[in-house]
């Protein structure tokens, strides 16, 4: 369970998020939609404890990321990249974030496997392409078999084979009761796979309840996803 | 000691730590070989003095430049950005979400770096030492008892100025200044010593207070710091600069 209450949060006179407040709730996976610059990276950042917030809160089954007490068998994360230095083998990189939370060596190997690199395991992530990159941090997120998944823009660079194995992957978390928040450009992608849906638009929430509940009206995510963060309903001009 | 253990296993899988480590270990060997072949030629036509007090020590002031690296590298790379094209992530959002207190994982990497220089350091003072011997034979200086302090001065200095490297690249979350600035008043210009023909104060500088630990003969000095004053000097500089990193790195967005 995820809770962002009245998140406020400003670098220098900009205003990044304006007191956004909802829910991720465990057992479903919850669709986060912005256009770039919304406020979801920060949003995500503030939740991970990365960035500071001006003021609110972001917590992670009640508690600040910075107390829980496993983080790794909480939250697996996903932000940009692979969030892996270039230079190091992939295995290198999950070997020291496997000893940063004293797991076993052998969950190492079985991260790869479930994420398709076991091959590449020892080629350097400046050899990866990104959709291998991404594999990668997913494998990192992974790690802890954590309760709840944060990805943000998962499916970047990934084949059409691999855009279907995270939906599998998110669908198959959340019905084990464990909460999953994604963010993502493709509306049509994450309408088949989401249950809920927040949407984000200059640092508010302009939208918030279930997949059936924001697309009400609309007919499909996209056109309510244009509805709700452009002013002409991002009809494109003739 | 999850988070040392990791940030080690960290170090020991970056091609440059190991590049670090070579020039530490090869660097006051090979400068110390060299010189010792010049002293034996001068024994040779009967100048017995040519053999110095701080023979090998001076040669290991130098090769300091291997900790500094390793100081540097730990933390730069964490900030090193991905490509664009791969997604621009950077691996400190990776250590942050798998540590999330700034401090102990701060405190880990600290520790870290100075048990790689701590080690690199003995390593390299046996070397070198080892290599005066070889070429030098019964002219070699004798190593006794008086020179366990000096040699404990050289490995606390090769961590502390690891650990000078180390606080300021948290710093500047970039490693090309710091390593220039550094290895070139180390190596190829050492500014903090022409400061000191300007004002005694320069004297008090880390570095130059700092090679008090070990260095006898300090040329035209005129100032005299004892090795445990010059040793308590460094550290407090260190001690203040890691305060600070600490202070602006616990602050900081990641």
């Amino acid at each position: 369970m995820l809770t962002i209450h009245r998140l406020v949060k400003r670098r220098g006179s900009r205003t990044i998020l304006s007191g956004i407040s909802f829910q991720a709730r465990s057992g479903r996976v919850t669709g986060f939609l912005g256009p770039n610059g919304a406020g979801k990276s920060s949003t995500l950042r503030i939740l991970l404890g990365l960035d500071s917030a001006t003021s609110g809160e972001a917590l992670i089954n009640g508690v600040p990321y910075a107390r829980l007490r496993n983080p790794l068998a909480t939250v697996g994360a996903l932000l940009d990249g692979s969030g892996a230095h270039r230079a190091r083998t992939g295995r290198a990189h999950l070997n020291w974030i496997a000893r940063s939370a004293g797991l076993p060596r052998s969950r190492v190997d079985e991260v790869l496997a479930i994420v398709g690199l076991t091959d590449a395991a020892s080629q350097r992530v400046g050899s990866y392409s990104l959709g291998m990159g991404r594999r990668l941090g997913l494998a990192a997120a992974l790690l802890g078999d954590p309760e709840v998944l944060i990805l943000d823009e998962p499916v970047n660079g990934l084949d059409p084979e691999g855009i279907r194995w995270i939906r599998t992957l998110v669908r198959e978390r959340a019905a084990t009761g464990r909460t999953v928040l994604l963010s993502s450009h493709l509306m049509g992608e994450l309408a088949e796979t989401v249950d809920d849906v927040i949407v984000i638009n200059q640092g508010r929430i302009v939208a918030d309840g279930t997949l059936a509940e924001v697309i009400d009206g609309h007919g499909t995510l996209e056109n309510a996803f244009f509805a709700l963060t452009t002013p002409n309903g991002g009809r494109v001009a003739q | 000691m999850r988070a040392i253990t990791a940030e080690l296993s960290k170090l020991f899988s970056l091609l440059s730590v190991w590049v670090a480590l070579a020039i530490g270990m090869i660097v006051p060997t090979a400068i110390a070989a060299l010189n010792s072949v010049s002293t034996r030629k001068e024994i040779a036509l009967g100048d017995h003095t040519a053999v110095g007090i701080d023979m090998g020590y001076q040669e290991l002031a130098f090769g300091v430049i291997g900790a500094i690296i390793i100081g540097v590298v730990a933390i730069s790379h964490e900030y090193f950005a991905e490509s664009g094209e791969s997604g621009g992530g950077r691996q400190i959002t990776t250590s942050l979400i798998a540590i999330p207190s700034r401090l102990r994982f701060l405190f880990a990497k600290a520790t870290a770096v100075a048990m790689v220089s701590a080690v690199l350091a003995s390593a390299a003072a046996i070397a070198t030492m080892a290599a005066i011997r070889i070429v030098l034979g019964e002219h070699a200086p004798e190593i006794g008892s008086e020179d366990v302090p000096r040699l404990a001065g050289i490995v606390c200095y090769w961590v502390l100025t690891a650990l000078l490297a180390f606080g300021i690249t948290v710093l500047t979350r970039h490693g090309i200044v710091p390593l220039a600035i550094l290895i070139v008043n180390t190596s190829v210009v050492t500014v903090t010593y022409l400061l000191t023909r300007l004002t005694s104060l320069a004297y008090y500088f880390p570095d130059m207070a700092g090679i008090r630990m070990f260095i006898r003969n300090l040329e035209d000095s005129t100032v005299e710091i004892a090795p445990l004053v010059g040793g308590l000097v460094m550290t407090a500089w260190v001690a203040a600069l890691l305060i600070i990193a600490a202070i602006v790195f616990c602050r900081r967005d990641a």
